[in-house]
């Protein structure tokens, strides 16, 4: 009898330890949006001071209006929702293709997409902007959303889940005189809503998270997006952590509510992206 | 079915009219032509960004380039000059630190995090939500999160104070800074590796555990003979996949150490990135880029390999 209520209370103690294991996670975060809500001299304060004496809400307003945030806000999100229709566009049709019809080279071509996935913007930053130079592109939205528009990885997660959907409603639709893209866009795309969701989470968050690729491509205060403006503000005006603070708690809104409202969808295509073939 | 369609076509002359070409080709071939029209959209867009630029990369390592004047042709000079640059030789070695650094702890810990979450208790989907939280939080605040938490007077030094140990400027000093970042890889990394092993053991089914069982295996043993086994194609995926991802580290650098003090942190994409954008020498940063790239492509081939032979089929 002792035996089981020892390891009841083991399994009871991993429990705990598991929850308190949240706080190593998410005290970062936690001292970010307490911080942003005090006044300059509490957030180094020693001994150290969890929550503000008074919130000081102010912070958002001026660090915000200091800086062109409203700007870069608007970029970046011109800049991501642009980027994930694309997504959702282009990769949902290759995928189609890849998945229920059959081509000359159709595998060659497929390995070649699949190819693009160790093509990372970091190997090929140079010649992209060269690229991109040559197509006068450089400090357009044009220029900042064309590179990003057609993932790999988006191809390949729709072409998986659409092989799955039965062939039979494909030929249904095709015998009742529906046009071929007719079938894509009516019967394909309203049976993918799953996978739609989860590539359109991960390609928003992935772009609105772009760092490296706009800082190269715009030099314009007008064109910058939300990472630039944010590294700029701190470059400047690193001794105002406490504003600072309010301005990352601002930019990670979007990703957040995003991920608390589709979390089931974030979390599968993190999921599906560890599936191979 | 086929009914229905025969009298809609019927009474609809002129669409088949407009369509004459189109439907008089054999079907087979209609449907290759609509296949690959399907795909060709995203193929163009990846041949334009992707192979174009690639292929570029390895042109461009030959010449000499610095925007303003035309391209020389110099040969192999690029990557002679970069074998021959201390500065090169440091990126290689703080990038492979890094990867190692981060990759190995990521690993292990994402197994064990991802174990706990799969057990059943109280609160399970809310524990898991905390977890997995963080991974939708974009870089640029996680950077500027801790380069205030790394400050002097910031919290990690004052939380030190407490158990007596002393102020370090952590990300301008050389032997913390690289440590500093390290961890904020492995902080970031494991609950982003734990969603994929969490999927790979929830795929594992349960009777095998309950066979093991009856067998008299332990957790342990449980864990040795069952989990790993069949999680192998899972683990491989994620030990090639952290190391990429490792490998490509760049943000972080840039805005907290600005690659200091003294080079420590410089990793390989920061060297490309400095030698092309800040000192237009183009040509030697497409032939680090293709370094770079034979390291990826390297593990990738490995990747394939480890998963044919270890995979199930």
């Amino acid at each position: 009898m002792s035996k089981p209520a020892a390891l009841r209370w083991g399994g009871r103690l991993i429990t705990v330890l598991t929850i308190a294991g949240i706080g190593l996670v998410l005290l970062p975060y936690f001292w970010m949006v307490s911080s942003s809500l005090k006044t300059g001299s509490e957030v180094f304060e020693l001994p150290i001071r969890w929550l503000p004496e008074h919130l000081q809400w102010a912070n958002y307003p001026n660090a915000l209006s200091r800086w062109s945030f409203g700007t870069y806000f608007l970029n970046s999100t011109v800049v991501a929702v642009a980027v994930m229709i694309c997504n959702l566009l282009f990769c949902s049709l290759a995928g189609y293709g890849f998945a229920k019809f059959r081509f000359r080279f159709r595998e060659a071509w497929f390995i070649l997409v699949l190819c693009t996935l160790m093509l990372p913007l970091e190997i090929v930053l140079v010649p992209t902007y060269l690229v991109v130079r040559q197509l006068g592109l450089v400090d357009t939205y044009a220029g900042l959303i064309a590179p990003l528009a057609v993932d790999a990885f988006g191809i390949f997660l729709m072409r998986q889940y659409i092989r799955d959907l039965p062939d039979s409603l494909i030929e249904a639709a095709r015998l009742d005189g529906c046009s071929e893209f007719g079938i894509f866009w009516r019967i394909i795309l309203p049976n993918c809503k799953p996978a739609l969701g989860a590539l359109a989470i991960l390609s928003f968050r992935d772009t609105w998270d772009q760092f490296l690729w706009p800082l190269i491509v715009v030099s314009k205060n007008a064109l910058k997006t939300f990472p630039l403006g944010l590294a700029q503000m701190e470059g400047i005006d690193s001794a105002a952590y406490h504003e600072i603070m309010a301005v990352a708690v601002v930019g990670m809104l979007p990703a957040a509510l995003i991920f608390l409202f589709f979390q089931r969808s974030f979390v599968r295509g993190i999921a599906l992206s560890g599936v191979k073939e | 079915m086929s009914l229905r369609a025969g009298s809609r076509a019927i009474g609809d002359k002129s669409r088949i009219q407009s369509r004459r070409f189109w439907k008089g080709r054999p079907f087979h071939a209609r449907l290759r032509t609509a296949g690959f029209l399907f795909v060709l959209p995203a193929l163009l867009f990846l041949l334009i960004f992707k192979f174009l630029p690639m292929l570029d990369a390895l042109r461009l390592s030959f010449f000499k380039y610095d925007l303003m004047s035309a391209p020389v042709f110099i040969g192999l000079q690029n990557y002679h000059t970069l074998w021959n640059n201390p500065l090169f030789h440091q990126a290689f070695w703080v990038s492979a630190k890094y990867m190692f650094g981060v990759s190995i702890p990521e690993w292990i810990l994402a197994l064990g995090l991802a174990i706990l979450l799969n057990r059943r208790m109280p609160g399970r989907p809310l524990i898991r939500l905390a977890y997995f939280f963080p991974i939708a939080m974009s870089q640029i605040v996680v950077a500027m999160v801790w380069k205030f938490l790394y400050n002097p007077l910031g919290l990690v030094n004052n939380l030190l104070s407490y158990i007596g140990i002393d102020r370090v400027n952590w990300l301008s000093t050389e032997a913390t800074a690289l440590p500093a970042l390290i961890a904020i890889g492995i902080w970031r990394g494991v609950p982003l590796f734990a969603v994929i092993y969490l999927a790979g053991l929830q795929s594992i089914p349960r009777e095998y555990y309950e066979a093991a069982r009856m067998d008299g295996a332990g957790p342990w043993q449980r864990f040795i003979h069952v989990t790993l086994p069949l999680l192998t194609p899972t683990i491989l995926f994620i030990v090639v996949l952290s190391l990429i991802s490792a490998m490509k580290v760049f943000l972080n650098p840039l805005v907290m150490t600005e690659g200091g003090p003294n080079g420590t942190t410089r990793v390989l994409p920061y060297f490309i990135y400095d030698t092309g954008f800040a000192y237009f020498r183009m040509g030697e940063a497409a032939a680090a880029s293709m370094v770079l790239f034979c390291f990826v492509l390297g593990l990738t081939l490995i990747q394939l390999r480890l998963l044919r032979q270890g995979g199930p089929s």
